[in-house]
Order: structure tokens, then C-alpha cells, then sequence
């Protein structure tokens, strides 16, 4: 009943009646299992079925039994019934190698659209050590296969990748965790729906598109050039946060002489502007490429140090820097609808 | 063709990085390839020289393949080489198929699919031929030295299947050794129940039986082929006598009886007239019975050599035995497998007829135009007038008197003989063996108009039992004569006694000049070697006893000791299902109990905590025993110690340099008596 769970749809090539019976029952026993970031395996939750090469060995014993009572060889019939039995206990092994581990899954990090995201499966054993597990996708194929062993009560990760396409918040793809261990002639599997949720940021634009020109501090104080007397060229009042090198000591002198304040010189940089990322300025693209496009700015303003604001229709996000306001705006980004 | 064949001249031996630093691929092959070796290794007596040159090739080019990490051939070179082998296992054999032609190709294409392991099906078919490799040793040995060969083989090829299906790191060649030691072990009670219960049923359809005619007694004389078997050392039976055993000369074990001679050959009587009239077995055996328990080689003859005389029909499971008027045993088919069974014999007793009956005349039946001067010699004995009236009896004592002085001599090797074989025997060459004394013996006395024929079987027995059983090996066949004498009837005559009393009464088997090497080794210690070779023979039988002989028969025996009172093979078949539904559930119950088991250690753990918060020690499932042991030192002070010592000998068996595997039950005890005398708010 669970091979047709299991099996990945092979025939693509003839989409039958039976490929939509096998893919909504897929469907369908998929559903009823529990999401969880935490599985043990049990005699429940693992199933195994023989592999085509267990199916060889079945027959090639019948040829070993039937050559054994032709040729009333008896000790045909030994090496026959040792093979069966060394089969029989390799279904135990295979079964054993899955049950009892606990899967945990480590909470993904947040990925851009289009980026492989790294899912890190954490394997527990209670007991012996289990040799030749492997991890996927469950709909990827089986070269896919993460192989790890893990040791006598002890722990072992594996890294399954998956490319995110669409941005938005995820449920994690359903993952596939099965062993041949040790002779290849049974495949146990289980199947593991995670419980935790991928956060998708919208591709950034490639080629980025420039950043938007930035706009002065709006109600800032600023004094214009000529504002002092016409002297200096760029010169305005100290602001709090202004580095000392940009003091102009000799005025600033004379200003406190009178009584007056410190003196800043007024170069382009040190004007504080204001970086924001709208919606609006995107107006030609379609909603999703809009997004791509902010999110692509939203790197770069990051990388360029800049402080920038967000502004989505009916959402904005004050200008800020560091990391958490990136993640903060690629958040609104990625779940923006 | 883009290949690099071992004799191009670009082509080097590759560097051997040495065995640790080979990388896991080239060294699980490597192995592969050992086992593989080792799998042919035995076949190489049976196998044509170019299939040895062409295995032994190719297994060193995929080797150097291995060490070099090299690119495999193009599957077209492998069908090309494929062709050539078949066409030149037809050329050895003139036929494909059979025996040799089959295990000829397996051996080929288990060489040449080592050149194709590209993907894991590849792989797997390599191990499956590799099993049926072994058991095609079997068609040609099932002796103990070949078993343990092969469990060597069936374990190096499970050793190399679980190593493909530990894709991880590089595991060593001892611990997948070690895990299919174990699945092997784990699967053994399996086979031994599958071995005592499957049921053993004869052979399907027919196969061809190679070397029918290579061994063992014929039903069929001619002058020299019982001297092909005089040569073989192989063990024909086996016998053990429950009480006294009789002396090797009195052992005559009795094959087939020939009767009809065309001049050349000896074979067995289609008598001429009917039933009433032919004379009939009519045993007349006195004393006590002589029981014994004998173990039959396969002789590949539808009789059985049974003790003379042996009256009563031996019961051997799956076979009907029937006694013949000249006292043979014989059986519905000739006999592929060992057998053993018990039965009883009389040394003493008398056979045939008492008087004349017409079917007598079947044993004086001379082909006419053979050995004139025999029959001249015969004629010319008649006239002699000392034996003009004289009985069968005193004929026979003549004609053993004349062999014996008539300068007559044992050999194996007498040679080729004529057309008229007897006479040259009688008059020129006077040199044979059992099979020439005893033919010239019964032409004789038919010649004198008495009534005879020749028996075949073996004779006598290694002087020394092993175990309790007497050996009686191919060489012991024999050949000798009865002839009739009225008031008697059959009287046994042996004239080989006459010229060689060696080869009865002691019965040493006349062995042919040794070998200069084997003469050498007999001459340095003939006890040692003996010795050796009886204590080989014992084990050797034990395996046969137990392993080779196991049977039909055997496995009743099995069933009525489980209380079966008449087994038959339903009972044989619903104990197998019984008994392997059984192992599945009792398989199913441990696995449930395994699922609610919970791991001894948190058991205790789990243990521990309750106590402590019973005495108001924090105490939370992730604390070290050692943060445990401070906060009780903290909270119970000196009144605390006891319990907090407990802790610590915790931590170290648990995390310390020598940590134990299982939790300490003790350890547990004796905390929760430590924890009785403490009250649980010692501060309030």
C-alpha cells in the first residue's frame, strides 16, 4: 500500500489515469501525516518493501534451490538457506537502522527566492550505530541522496538543499529519509513533513537596477550656503553625532568667542539624506518585479551603508540601518500582498 | 577503438599508492576482485586453459584498472571477448551445454562484468553470479575442505555487498567483514531450521549426470575395467557392526551378478526360461545376524553392495529395494545421493537350489568360437579319468590347485588381452587380476559343464575403523565366482585367493607402484601419514554422517524424535511453517517491546529526579549529575554527602574517563537508601 507513496512518479512520459490516481493517493497520505520538527521513528511511521535488486536475489536463490534439489546437492541446500536467511535477517537490519533515530530539524535561515536553502537534519541514535542513511527531497530523485552514518549514541547532521521559487512564507517540502544498509536487497523509508516554515525574500533584480536618488532629511535643520555670511563655502551649526575633523576649528573659535556654537564645514556627504525605497518609483514593472527590485535595493543600500526607509502601499517602514531592519524590510517584502 | 588494451605501448603499470592510501573505490574493488579470485580458484582443475588465461587477464586488467583509476572498456569489447569465449567453449566441449560448457561461461562472464561495474544493478549481478560460482563447486566436491573454501567465498562476497551499501567515509574491510559476520551468524539458526525441515524431494526433471560411467562397479564386465576402479582411492562405503566385527577376509559386499558372456563382455542374466523354472534365491542362513549400519557413497548403480548375505529387505527412505534370485539387491534408480541405513547379514549360509532345475542351464551357456583351447583344456580334464566322475566341488579344488601352481601372478597390469581373452590368460600371459581369475574360472568350470558366474562387489576393508566404521574404498571392487554343486548350491569361489591370499586374507588393496614422490613420502613416516589421514577421514565421515547425508530418511528420524509417531512430509512441511510463523512473530514482539523500551539510562535519570525534587533539590531533566551533586551539597549540607557522593561516581560512570555502557543498578539502589535517611526541607 506505501509503495505507491514512495515510489517517485517514474512515467512522466504517459500521464495516465493511473499516474492521477498514485498522485492524488500520494497526496492524500501525505496530508495525514503529522508536520513536526521532531520525528522518532518507530515501527509505525518506517516502511520497507524489497528493492528490485531483492527481488533478483529471491530469484537467483530459487535457481540456487532448484540447481540444490536436482543435483540432490546438500550442501546447495545449505548455502541456499544461509543466503535466505542472511536475507531475512538483513530486512531486521534495514528496519532496525531507521527505527528508533529521532530526526530534528535545525530552524532554516531566511533565503532570497531562487537561492538553494539548507535544511540541516540532526539524527539522534539510542543505541548502535546506524551506517548508510540517506536524506532528500522526497520528490527529488534518488541521486540526490545526502548519505550520512551516525554514531553509537551519538548524533549526526545532514544538509538537504532545496531552491525556494516564489518568495512568501514556505511550509518546508516533505523530506524522505531511507537506507538499503546492509545488503541492498530491502529499502526501508520514512517519510518526514517539518513542522517550521521558510521565509522567502523576493529574488533580487539581476542586474540590480541604480539606486533611487536620495532625498534631503525632510524638516532636517540645514543652513544654506549662504546662511553664514557668505564666508565659507559650506559651512553650517555642529549637529550632535558630526565626526571632530569635520569641525572648522577656526570658526568655530571665533563662534565661541561670540558666544555662539561650534562649526561644522557642510560637504555633500555629511548631509544627511534620505534613502527610500518606494513602491511607486517602480511603477512600470509588474507587482512581483517591483518586488524583486526593491528587495535588490534593499542589498544595496545595505551594502553602500546607506540608511533607507520602505514604502509599499498601505505599509512603510522608517528609514533605519543594520541588520535587523534589513531583515525587518525583506520580511515586509517576502510577505507582502 | 579508443582503449588502452595491457599490451599497448603507451600502456604502464600503474603506481601502487600502497594498500591504506588507495582510495575506497579502488580498494573495495580490489576486494571484489580477491573474492572473485578466490571463488575461481578451485574451478581451475575443471576449467579449459584459455578460460584460466582469459579469467586470470582480465581480473589483472580490471585490477590495475582499480589501482590506476582508469577508464572501463566499451561494452562492445566485452560482447566481442563474450562471442569469443562461447565460441571457444564450444570448441572445448562440442556442446554449450551441461556441466563443464555452463560453469566455462559462468566463470567467463562473472570475469567480464567485473569490466562493467558502472552502476549498482552491475554490481549486484556480480554478486549473484558470485553465488551461483560457489555452488557449481558443489557439482564437483561437497567435501569439507570446499565447504570451508566456499563459506570463506559466500562471506567475502556478503563482506563486499555491505561495504557498496556503506556509502560514508571509508569504512574498513573489518567492519563490513564484521556486520556480515554477524547478519550471516543471525541468519544461521534460520538456515539450519530451513536445512532440518525443508522437504527432500528427488530431482525435478532429469540432468545430465556427467561422469555416470567414471566411477564405482558397472553392471557390465570386460577385461580391464574393473581395473580402472582398483586404482581409485575414493571411498566406496562405510560400515559399522553393532558388537563383534568379523574379520576383513569374511567381508564380501555383493554388486551385480554376471552371468551372460558374449565372448567379451559379462553382463547380467536374461534368462531363457520361465520363472518357475529358474532357480530361486532359497537363503538358508544359520547363527546369530550380524547388524550393521552402512553408509553408501553414490554409486551411480540401480543395486546396493549389501553384506553377504543380508536377507531381510533394508527400509531406505524414498527408495524400493528388491531382492533378485541371485541374491541382489536392487533399487528403482541408481542412486545419486549418499545413503545410510541399517541391516543384517549372515557370514554363514548356503543359497540356489538344492536341486537340478532346468534355468540352471542359463550358468553353463558358452558363446560358441571363443577360446578353443580352453574348451580343448576342459574337454581334455574330463578324460582324465581321476576326475571323469568327479563332483563340482572336486573340479573347482582342481582348478584352484592349477592356478595356484600353474605359475599364475597377481597384477593390475596385465595389459591388453584378445580377442580370446581366456586363453591367453589360461595358457600364455597367466598375469591378471581378480576380474581375469575369476572370468577364466567360471568360462572353466561352464566348459565342464557346471554351472557358474561371475560376482562382482567389493571385497575386504581398511584394517582400522575411524570412528567405528570400516572404510571400503573403490579400490576394494572384486570380482569372483559361484558355481553350482547339487545338494549345496551356490558355493562361493574366489580364485584370486589362490594366486594372491595377500588380497583376501588381509586385505590390502593391491596398490600400483607409487610415484616417486609419494614413494618418498611412505617411505619418511608411513604411521604419521596414516594417522593423519584417519583422523581426516574421521571428520570427513562426521560431515558426511551429519551434513551430506542428511536426507529424507534422516529428517523422519528428526520428526519422530519431536514425537511425530509416522511423519510424512505434510508434517515436515506444516512444522517448517510453524516454525518460521513463529520466528516472524517472535521477531514482530521484539520490535513492539523494543518501541515501548525505554533507554535504561533516562530510566534512571528519570529516577534520580523524582527523589531529588521529593527533597527539594531543583533538579531539571538537562543537569549534569555533578551540578546535581553541588545543589544537594548546597541545600542538605554534610547530612547530604552520602547522596551527593552518589552523584559524582554518576557523572564519572556516565561521562567520566571510563564510562560505563549500562547504567549501574546498584548505583540506584543504594541512592534511593541514601535519599530515605534525608528529609526533604531540612531548612524549614
Amino acid at each position: 500500500m506505501t509503495a505507491a507513496t514512495a515510489a517517485p512518479p517514474r512515467r512522466r512520459a504517459w500521464p495516465g489515469v493511473a499516474q492521477l490516481v498514485r498522485e492524488r493517493f500520494r497526496r492524500w497520505w501525505q496530508g495525514r501525516l503529522p508536520r513536526s520538527d521532531t520525528v522518532l521513528l518507530t515501527q509505525r511511521n518506517v516502511y520497507i518493501l524489497p528493492t528490485p535488486a531483492g527481488l533478483m536475489f529471491a530469484a537467483t536463490l530459487m535457481v540456487l534451490l532448484l540447481a540444490s534439489i536436482n543435483y540432490q546437492l546438500n550442501l546447495g541446500y545449505l548455502l541456499t538457506f544461509l543466503l535466505a536467511g542472511s536475507g531475512l535477517v538483513s530486512m531486521h537490519v534495514t528496519h532496525n537502522t531507521l527505527r528508533a533515530l529521532t530526526l530534528r530539524l535545525r530552524a532554516p535561515a531566511p533565503v532570497f527566492a531562487g537561492e538553494p536553502a539548507l535544511l540541516e537534519a540532526v539524527l539522534t541514535s539510542p543505541g548502535t550505530a546506524r551506517y548508510g542513511i540517506g536524506i532528500k527531497l522526497f520528490d527529488a530523485d534518488t541521486s540526490t541522496l545526502t548519505w550520512i552514518d551516525v554514531p553509537a549514541q551519538g548524533q549526526a547532521s545532514a544538509h538537504v538543499g532545496f531552491v525556494p521559487a516564489q518568495r512568501g512564507l514556505h511550509e518546508l517540502p516533505t523530506l524522505s529519509i531511507e537506507t538499503r544498509f546492509p545488503l541492498g536487497l530491502f529499502r526501508a523509508w520514512a517519510i518526514w513533513r517539518p513542522g517550521s516554515q521558510l521565509l522567502v525574500y523576493p529574488a533580487p533584480e539581476q542586474p540590480a537596477a541604480p539606486l533611487p536618488t536620495a532625498r534631503a532629511l525632510p524638516g532636517g535643520a540645514l543652513r544654506g550656503r549662504a546662511t553664514d555670511g557668505g564666508e565659507v563655502e559650506g559651512v553650517r551649526a555642529y549637529r550632535r553625532g558630526d565626526p571632530l575633523k569635520l569641525v572648522y576649528w577656526k570658526k568655530a573659535a571665533k563662534s565661541l568667542a561670540s558666544g555662539g556654537e561650534l562649526v561644522s564645514r557642510d560637504t555633500a556627504s555629511a548631509v544627511q539624506q534620505q534613502l527610500w525605497l518606494d513602491w511607486q518609483a517602480c511603477a512600470t514593472l509588474a507587482p512581483e518585479e517591483r518586488l524583486s527590485r526593491l528587495a535588490a535595493w534593499v542589498v544595496a543600500a545595505q551594502r553602500a551603508g546607506a540608511a533607507y526607509g520602505l514604502a509599499l502601499p498601505g505599509q512603510s517602514i522608517a528609514p533605519g540601518e543594520g541588520e535587523s531592519h534589513r531583515r525587518e524590510c525583506l520580511e515586509a517584502l517576502a510577505l507582502w500582498h | 577503438m579508443a582503449l588502452s588494451l595491457p599490451n599497448d605501448p603507451g600502456w604502464r603499470l600503474p603506481h601502487w599508492p600502497g594498500w591504506s592510501r588507495l582510495p575506497r573505490e579502488g580498494r573495495d574493488t580490489l576486494f571484489l576482485l580477491g573474492v572473485i579470485a578466490w571463488t575461481v580458484l578451485p574451478h581451475l582443475s575443471h576449467l579449459p586453459a584459455w578460460c584460466i588465461a582469459l579469467t586470470t587477464v582480465v581480473l589483472a586488467w580490471r585490477a590495475a584498472l582499480a589501482v590506476g583509476n582508469g577508464a572501463l572498456p566499451s561494452r562492445w569489447l566485452l560482447v566481442v571477448v563474450l562471442a569469443v569465449a562461447a565460441g571457444l567453449t564450444y570448441w572445448s566441449f562440442r556442446t554449450l551445454l551441461g556441466k563443464e560448457p555452463g560453469v566455462t561461461m559462468a566463470v567467463v562472464l562473472m570475469a567480464l562484468k567485473t569490466l562493467e561495474l558502472r552502476a549498482r544493478r552491475d554490481a549486484f549481478v556480480v554478486f549473484f553470479l558470485g553465488f551461483f560460482l560457489v555452488l557449481t563447486h558443489f557439482l564437483y566436491s561437497q567435501s569439507l575442505l570446499v565447504a570451508a573454501a566456499m563459506l570463506v567465498s559466500v562471506w567475502g562476497l556478503l563482506t563486499a555487498l555491505v561495504l557498496s551499501h556503506m556509502p560514508v567515509g571509508q569504512p574498513s574491510l573489518k567492519q563490513a567483514a564484521r556486520l556480515a559476520g554477524r547478519t550471516a551468524l543471525l541468519g544461521a539458526p534460520i538456515m539450519l531450521l530451513l536445512f532440518l525441515l525443508f522437504p527432500r524431494i528427488g530431482p525435478l526433471w532429469g540432468v545430465p549426470q556427467d561422469g555416470l560411467s567414471s566411477t564405482g562397479l558397472s553392471d557390465r564386465m570386460r577385461m580391464g575395467t574393473v581395473a580402472e576402479i582398483a586404482l581409485d582411492d575414493r571411498i566406496a562405503l562405510r560400515i559399522r557392526f553393532n558388537g563383534q566385527s568379523p574379520p576383513p577376509e569374511a567381508l564380501y559386499f555383493r554388486g551385480p551378478v554376471l552371468s551372460r558372456f558374449d565372448g567379451t563382455e559379462w553382463r547380467t542374466l536374461i534368462p531363457s526360461f520361465p520363472p518357475r523354472l529358474q532357480p530361486q534365491a532359497e537363503l538358508r542362513v544359520t547363527g546369530v545376524p550380524l547388524s550393521y549400519e552402512m553408509t553408501l557413497e553414490p554409486l551411480r548403480l540401480p543395486a546396493l553392495p549389501l553384506l553377504e548375505a543380508s536377507p531381510g529387505t533394508p527400509q531406505i527412505e524414498g527408495l524400493r529395494v528388491r531382492g533378485t534370485a541371485d541374491l541382489q539387491w536392487l533399487i528403482d534408480r541408481p542412486v545419486l545421493e549418499r545413503l545410510r541405513f541399517r541391516a543384517e547379514a549372515h557370514l554363514r549360509f548356503q543359497h540356489g537350489p538344492l536341486q537340478t532345475v532346468l534355468g540352471l542351464q542359463d550358468y553353463v551357456d558358452l558363446p560358441p568360437g571363443f577360446n578353443p583351447r580352453t574348451l580343448a583344456w576342459a574337454a581334455e580334464l574330463r578324460r582324465d579319468p581321476a576326475l571323469a566322475r568327479a563332483g563340482a566341488r572336486e573340479l573347482a579344488q582342481h582348478l584352484m590347485k592349477h592356478i595356484r601352481e600353474g605359475g599364475f601372478s597377481y597384477t593390475l597390469a596385465p595389459g591388453e588381452y584378445g580377442r580370446n581373452a581366456i586363453d591367453e590368460f589360461w595358457f600364455d600371459r597367466k598375469e591378471g587380476f581378480c576380474e581375469h581369475f575369476a572370468a577364466a574360472f567360471v568360462v572353466l568350470m561352464r566348459a565342464l559343464d557346471v554351472p557358474a558366474r561371475v560376482v562382482t562387489g567389493y571385497q575386504g576393508a581398511d584394517l582400522l575403523p575411524v570412528d567405528g566404521f570400516y572404510i571400503v574404498r573403490q579400490s576394494a571392487a572384486h570380482a569372483w565366482a559361484e558355481y553350482w554343486q547339487a545338494g549345496v548350491g551356490w558355493v562361493r569361489a574366489d580364485p584370486t585367493a589362490a594366486v594372491a591370499p595377500d588380497r583376501i586374507s588381509r586385505s590390502l588393496r593391491l596398490l600400483p607402484a607409487p610415484g616417486l614422490v609419494a614413494g618418498a613420502l611412505d617411505a619418511m613416516s608411513p604411521a604419521l601419514l596414516q594417522q593423519w589421514r584417519d583422523a581426516w577421514e574421521g571428520i570427513n565421515n562426521r560431515w558426511n554422517q551429519w551434513v551430506l547425508n542428511y536426507s529424507r530418511g534422516q529428517q523422519f528420524d528428526v520428526l519422530k524424535e519431536l514425537g511425530f509417531e509416522s511423519p510424512n512430509w505434510q508434517d515436515l512441511a506444516k512444522l517448517l511453517v510453524i516454525s518460521l510463523s513463529t520466528l516472524a512473530l517472535a521477531g514482530a514482539a521484539w520490535a513492539w517491546w523494543d518501541r515501548h523500551r525505554v533507554d535504561p539510562w533516562m530510566r534512571q535519570r528519570e529516577a534520580l529526579l523524582r527523589t531529588l525534587r521529593r527533597l527539594g533539590v531543583p533538579a531539571a531533566a538537562q543537569d549534569a549529575p555533578g551540578t546535581l551533586a553541588r545543589r544537594v551539597r548546597e541545600r542538605h549540607g554534610a547530612a547530604g554527602e552520602a547522596l551527593a557522593a552518589l552523584l559524582d561516581t554518576l557523572q564519572a560512570q556516565r561521562y567520566g574517563r571510563q564510562a560505563r555502557r549500562h547504567p549501574d543498578t546498584a548505583l540506584t539502589r543504594s541512592f534511593a537508601a541514601a535519599a530515605r535517611g534525608l528529609s526533604p526541607a531540612p531548612d524549614r
